[in-house]
């Protein structure tokens, strides 16, 4: 959501709230100023009826609308309880606190104000109040009924006075008037009045009162009078403060109802309505206002005291309706902080499910500005991370699976060359575990796949004769990491001789780091075969020449012998001396060449034993210096190989062929020098040379018996030496001296 | 206080107390165009309703009058009702009862009564009241007149407000005049 959006959002919020508030704050306000003004209010409005019945029923709905948010949310709440819904026990949990932290109090506060208020109000109506007032009441009652009594009486007197006088008859009017003239004054009246039925006859006022006009009497107070025979009633005088107090005597009693004033003679005739005679006293207007007073106040209290029960119920509508207000506030507040509360952490954990179910895109759109806003919008930047990086990936995937189906493919490739290539090679992980092994390895081997990949090479190459292909693994991995290993290995296979030349190469990454080894396996049994049967005729043809040579003498000789002979010549004898001197020189040759075979096949098999190395090298040196003018020979033995396990005879015999060999080839000024030292684990000795160096098709055959350059000798050192050595299971080579000459190396294994 | 709670739902719903008093001798006249109802509240004045009256409060009885046809087998159907109030104002000073009555609000008869007795009776005898009018009755069928009053209010559990009502009273039925 854009920032404008969300402020905008906020700002709403925020005036909702506060909104809320305000109403809330202004209804307490008005509640505050209605209970203030209803003191001042007439008690009768206070405890209408109708505001009685208002209040209940506003107080009903506010009970309903608080039954219903508190229902319909403990029913919301226990459906998510029920469902497992995340954050439904903290809601459930925070509305029960809140409702409950705010219900307790203000029941209580309810109770307790209630019963104060019920007690306040009894305690209004067990003053002595009402005593007082009942009693002062009653007083000033009294004093109008003892005037209203006397009244009556003095009505009572007019009326027998003017009793016989018919008051239809104009000539009796002057009488009338006499006499109520002399009455009014005798009976201290302020009023006289007579009245036939409604009709007014004559009245006459104290005009020391004051009294303006003639006072209209209720016709309900003259009907009374008329019904009863006589009625008193109090009412104002026109033109006085004061109150005038009447009295109403009838004659004849007894009459229903007062008949309308007749409009005709005939009428009048015909109706005989009785004569009420009223009498009025005014009473002083202060005595009447402090009576009025009295009766008023005394009315006053008597109304608080029938309405009393109203009154209590009307405060107690109050008091409950706040009560209820302030539920209603604390539990919808207790709802609203809830849900600020939960609503994130439900939309969290439904994006989280969400996200969970593989739907990255998903969003939490929840409003919120404190802790919970943070944690909404770490969310939200986390999936969208999430889907970026899902993006990169799904890209990275699809990018890879093409390199892997290349890489597949090339290597279905290799596999197909390695299966189909003479060479066994066989990889191996940089934990010595044996990784692939093509076919032409595990023919020359003759194992299964099985028996070889995926296990370590001691273990597929366990048995005995084999551990000599793992003891050149582990001989290749203590060396120069970057160092090709080669050597022959002789195996006894299936009951067959083998010859392998193993080769093994370092396998390494881009980065130079280890990632194994390669061995590349080559079968030489039928190389050799084939080469040892080349040497074999080179031997054949050797020997033959060998054998050759000196028969040829021994031939010509013993011919020279035989014509001397025939012809009888006389130097027979000394041609005799002279030719068993050539026979016999040349058989003793032929003797020294059979006795040489004889050695070469008779060559007995090593005997180790410790041996001074620099002493035998020194001895053997010894041989050859100063044996070529111009050449030097020299040694360089490590102090440190003392003494070394081997057979000091063939040693020594293999060091003097190598040296014998050596000196012939170097021609003065030229240098040879032997060297020897441990290097891992092996003890190296080299023969080095500044001579003519050998060609590399010579090297292939240097060390097959009967081979020579020389064109002389048996051409056995050479093979001898390399009899000696792989006698002591150890290894030659023949490699270039720079600038110039030769360098023969032998290894062999250290005790 | 939870039995007070739980009694507050009961008498929510049984807001109208009976009142002791009673609707008797209804009768109903047809005079010319109207319907006259003249009956009699019973029992009215006892010793709540008279203190409420001498205190010089306004004290009124409504009187609630329905004009129903009769119906045999279900409920008789409403044709018309009319609200008589009854308002007796006492003046202590002059000690006389001002008894006002408003025909559905509407002020139709005043009058001024000196003792208990009269104003008992200004209350509580309603003779010849016009209530209806004839044209209302049913053509067909027979009709007849409810009458209920209310005698004013009281308190359940010092703060629910109860009005006290007699029962319905019905008068004999009766018919409409045939037309000429």
């Amino acid at each position: 959501m854009p920032l404008r959006e969300k402020l905008l959002h906020h700002r709403k919020n925020y005036r909702l709230i506060f909104g809320g508030l305000g109403a809330l704050l202004l209804l307490f306000a008005a509640l505050f100023y209605m209970a203030q003004r209803g003191r001042d209010l007439p008690s009768a409005l206070v405890t209408n009826k109708m505001l009685l019945f208002v209040l209940w029923y506003v107080n009903v709905v506010l009970i309903l609308i608080i039954l219903f948010v508190l229902l319909r949310n403990l029913i919301k709440l226990l459906v998510e309880r029920r469902h497992r819904v995340l954050g439904s026990t903290f809601k459930f949990k925070l509305v029960l606190t809140y409702v409950g932290l705010s219900l307790i109090p203000v029941l209580l506060l309810f109770a307790i104000a209630s019963e104060l208020l019920r007690g306040s109000i009894d305690r209004w109506f067990s003053t002595p109040v009402a005593p007082v007032l009942e009693r002062g009441n009653a007083v000033a009652q009294a004093l109008y009924d003892q005037i209203g009594a006397t009244n009556v009486r003095d009505a009572s007197r007019v009326l027998r006075e003017i009793h016989g006088l018919d008051l239809r008859q104009a000539q009796q009017r002057p009488r009338l008037n006499r006499k109520m003239g002399e009455l009014l004054p005798e009976l201290h009246l302020d009023l006289l009045a007579v009245y036939e039925g409604r009709e007014l006859v004559n009245a006459m006022v104290n005009p020391q009162t004051g009294i303006r006009d003639l006072p209209e009497p209720d016709l309900s107070f003259l009907e009374e009078a008329a019904k009863r025979g006589e009625a008193t009633t109090a009412g104002g005088a026109p033109g006085t403060k004061g109150s005038l107090l009447l009295a109403a005597v009838a004659s004849p009693a007894g009459s229903a109802s007062l008949p309308p004033v007749p409009t005709t003679e005939a009428e009048r005739e015909k109706v005989r309505p009785p004569v009420i005679v009223i009498v009025g006293k005014l009473l002083d207007p202060v005595l009447a206002a402090q009576r009025e007073t009295l009766v008023q106040d005394y009315q006053a209290y008597r109304q608080l005291e029938v309405q009393k029960d109203d009154l209590r119920a009307s405060h107690m509508l109050l008091f409950f309706m706040v009560t209820l207000l302030i539920l209603l506030a604390s539990s919808w507040t207790g709802l609203y902080l809830a849900r600020r509360v939960t609503v994130p952490i439900q939309a969290l954990a439904e994006g989280t499910r969400r996200i969970s179910s593989g739907d990255l895109s998903h969003r939490v759109d929840v409003e919120a500005d404190d802790e919970l806003g943070v944690l909404v919008d770490s969310f939200n930047r986390m999936t969208q991370e999430l889907e970026s990086n899902k993006e990169l990936l799904e890209r990275s995937n699809r990018e890879l699976t093409t390199s892997n189906e290349r890489l597949a493919a090339e290597r279905a490739l290799i596999a197909a060359v390695l299966q189909n290539v003479a060479a066994g090679v066989v990889s191996i992980d940089s934990e010595g575990r044996i990784f692939t092994c093509n076919g032409a390895a595990l023919d020359m081997l003759r194992q299964s796949e099985e028996e070889v990949v995926g296990r370590g090479v001691d273990e597929a190459w366990g048995d005995r004769e084999r551990s000599r292909l793992a003891a050149v693994v582990h001989e290749a991995g203590q060396g120069a990491p970057e160092e090709t290993a080669a050597k022959e290995v002789h195996l006894t296979l299936g009951g067959e001789w083998k010859t392998f030349e193993v080769k093994v190469t370092a396998l390494r990454d881009a980065a130079g780091a280890a990632q194994g080894r390669v061995l590349v396996i080559e079968d030489l049994t039928e190389l050799i075969k084939a080469q040892q049967l080349a040497a074999w005729n080179e031997a054949a043809r050797r020997i033959a020449h060998e054998i050759k040579n000196p028969l040829t003498p021994i031939r010509l000789a013993a011919e020279r012998l035989l014509r001397k002979h025939r012809v009888g010549d006389p130097g027979l004898g000394q041609a005799i001396e002279e030719g068993v001197e050539i026979i016999v020189r040349e058989v003793v040759t032929l003797q020294g060449m059979v006795d040489e075979f004889s050695r070469y096949a008779r060559m007995p098999r090593p005997r180790p034993a410790p041996v001074d190395l620099g002493r035998l090298v020194g001895e053997t040196i010894h041989l050859y210096q100063n044996v070529k003018p111009g050449v030097d020979v020299a040694a360089e033995v490590d102090s440190q190989l003392s003494t070394v396990w081997i057979d000091g005879e063939q040693v020594k015999r293999a060091l003097i062929n190598l040296l014998d060999n050596a000196v012939e080839a170097t021609d003065a000024p030229g240098r040879v020098r032997v060297s020897a030292h441990a290097s891992n684990g092996h003890l190296e000795i080299q023969v080095i040379d500044t001579g003519r160096g050998i060609s590399p098709a010579a090297k292939e055959k240097l060390f097959l018996p009967y081979y020579s350059t020389k064109g002389r000798g048996t051409g056995l050192g050479l093979a001898i030496v390399h009899r000696i050595v792989t006698d002591h299971q150890g290894s030659i080579r023949v490699e270039d001296n720079a600038p110039q000459g030769t360098v023969f190396t032998v290894e062999l294994p250290m005790g | 206080m939870r039995a007070k709670l739980a009694l507050l739902g009961f008498f929510f719903l049984v807001t109208q107390a009976r009142a002791a008093a009673k609707i008797s001798d209804i009768k109903v006249q047809l005079d010319g165009e109207r319907v006259l109802a003249t009956f009699t509240l019973q029992d009215a004045f006892d010793h709540r309703f008279s203190e409420r009256v001498d205190s010089g409060l306004p004290t009124s009885i409504y009187y609630q009058i329905e004009l129903d046809r009769d119906r045999k087998r279900w409920w008789d159907q409403k044709l018309e009702d009319v609200t008589l109030e009854v308002v007796a104002l006492y003046d202590a000073v002059a000690r006389s009862y001002t008894v006002h009555y408003k025909l559905n609000d509407k002020l139709i008869e005043s009058k001024t009564v000196r003792d208990r007795k009269a104003l008992e009776e200004a209350m509580t005898i309603i003779d010849r009241l016009p209530v209806f009018e004839v044209e209302r009755l049913p053509k067909e069928g027979r009709a007849l007149i409810k009458i209920q009053a209310e005698t004013g209010s009281r308190t359940l559990l010092s703060f629910i407000p109860v009005a006290i009502k007699t029962d319905w009273k019905e008068s004999p039925k009766f018919r409409a005049p045939r037309q000429p």
